[in-house]
């Protein structure tokens, strides 16, 4: 049936709400991602490269922030006071789990306070687990004559399935 | 429809601007989510300047600790004005600079991680919609569609809460025991910490991990679906319950999704001649309303 031509003015510009259909739009696209991503690791890889803030591209990076992600996958960290060859040999791993986005226990101004306030060198590891697919990342938190700190990515390529 | 159920349903929209009420609580609730954040400011303003991380990945502007600065202080200004403010163009401009701020925010290397501005991000988008909108004539059809997009968004926001904890290390509820259960200072697992022993609380936290993996599941895939009001019901008594029984800190990711999800609430009853009659082509165009 033809509405058309019985529907006041002010409803047909209602209808021409191309905004409420574009959001629609885009959050059907995000839900297909998601609801996708257990079932297609490469999905998964590209949500656990986005954590560990390992995306190829920061553009691409940055392009998936609206994906909602609280408390995704098993996030594990731990933090040293020397290089990772050295810590094998002398201390047992310590890891705990961190909630979404486990580098933000270099970042975050939390991770900041607890492991970078003594501008001394640290090594950080980080570890996602998400259906079987893990990705592990070194950083090494170089500390800087002036103050601060340079971020120095180790083994760029541990990934496994 | 005949003409006094058209009358009853022009004159129930007309006495409350309902989209206009809408907007607001959902200024003020992104208001208190960037005000519950005052600490992640003061901490900014001070440690993002006396320990600057270099990394090549971000560019530098955006691991500037004025960036967060300004994006930080422009997203709350933009967002009080769009409270307060009658003027049609300035509630535009204002909802596209609280969006402009918040995208920053999101990619921004000292506040990436922090959903608080993720959730904001997706309320400010529907702000935005709605602040084109607000001068459209048909009220009904417009809090209609400001509620499904409501509970859209929210839907879609639990909904990637529960595809990333599909995973047994959810399901055995590890995670959230090392996160919440040994240490976390927050009456509910302070409690649980001083009456049960360790082995009772490993399996207390398994049920608690999976009762938030199956309400987020059940939420993320069918919130969206149920009547506006009880939607706005349960999507309330979700966000807050996940506060009160998580930690205070969510309350800043959580109190913007709660305005958001109160939209439901001025949904207009359809009255019983509106019901008995056909629908205006304008309210059929909102899926689960």
């Amino acid at each position: 049936m033809d509405h058309s031509s019985e529907t006041p003015s002010h409803c047909k510009n209602a209808d021409r709400d191309f905004g409420f259909y574009a959001i629609i739009a885009f959050v059907l696209l995000i839900a297909i991602w998601l609801l996708l991503m257990p079932w297609i690791p490469g999905i998964a890889s590209q949500a656990l490269q986005r954590f560990h803030l390992r995306t190829p591209s920061f553009a691409v990076w940055a392009m998936q922030f609206p994906i909602p992600s609280m408390y995704n996958f098993a996030n594990q960290y731990k933090v040293d006071e020397f290089p990772p060859e050295l810590v094998m040999l002398v201390f047992d791993e310590k890891w705990r789990y961190a909630n979404h986005f486990p580098a933000r226990v270099i970042t975050f101004f939390a991770g900041r306070h607890d492991f970078l306030s003594s501008q001394t060198d640290r090594w950080f590891t980080l570890k996602s687990s998400y259906r079987g697919q893990t990705l592990e990342s070194k950083f090494h938190l170089e500390a800087q004559a002036e103050g601060g700190y340079r971020l120095i990515r180790m083994d760029d390529d541990e990934e496994s399935s | 429809m005949n003409d006094e159920g058209t009358a009853r349903t022009v004159s129930n929209s007309t006495a409350l601007n309902r989209p206009g009420i809408a907007y607001r609580i959902v200024q003020a609730a992104i208001l208190v989510t960037l005000l519950w954040k005052w600490e992640f400011y003061l901490q900014a303003n001070s440690l993002y300047a006396a320990i600057p991380i270099a990394d090549p990945f971000f560019p530098d502007w955006l691991e500037s600790v004025w960036t967060v600065r300004t994006a930080f202080w422009t997203s709350i200004l933009a967002v009080g004005i769009g409270l307060l403010t009658t003027i049609a163009l300035l509630r535009k401009v204002s909802s596209w600079i609280a969006l402009g701020s918040m995208s920053v925010l999101c990619i921004h290397q000292a506040s990436y991680n922090d959903m608080t501005f993720i959730t904001a991000w997706w309320c400010c988008l529907w702000s935005l919609w709605l602040a084109y909108r607000l001068d459209t004539e048909n009220r009904e059809l417009l809090i209609r569609r400001a509620a499904f997009l409501s509970r859209l968004i929210i839907s879609v926001i639990f909904l990637g809460g529960a595809a990333g904890k599909w995973t047994p290390e959810y399901w055995s509820g590890e995670v959230l025991y090392d996160i919440y259960f040994i240490d976390r200072d927050f009456w509910l697992f302070n409690y649980l910490r001083e009456t049960y022993e360790a082995e009772s609380l490993q399996e207390i936290a398994k049920w608690y991990s999976r009762q938030v993996v199956i309400m987020e599941t059940l939420s993320g895939i069918g919130l969206w679906a149920l009547p506006a009001r009880w939607a706005a019901t349960i999507g309330v008594l979700l966000l807050t319950g996940i506060v009160i029984l998580s930690n205070k800190y969510l309350l800043s990711v959580m109190a913007c999704l709660i305005g958001l999800a109160c939209v439901g609430f001025l949904v207009p009853r359809r009255s019983k001649i509106a019901m008995g009659t056909r629908q205006p082509m304008s309210t059929t165009g909102t899926p689960g309303s």
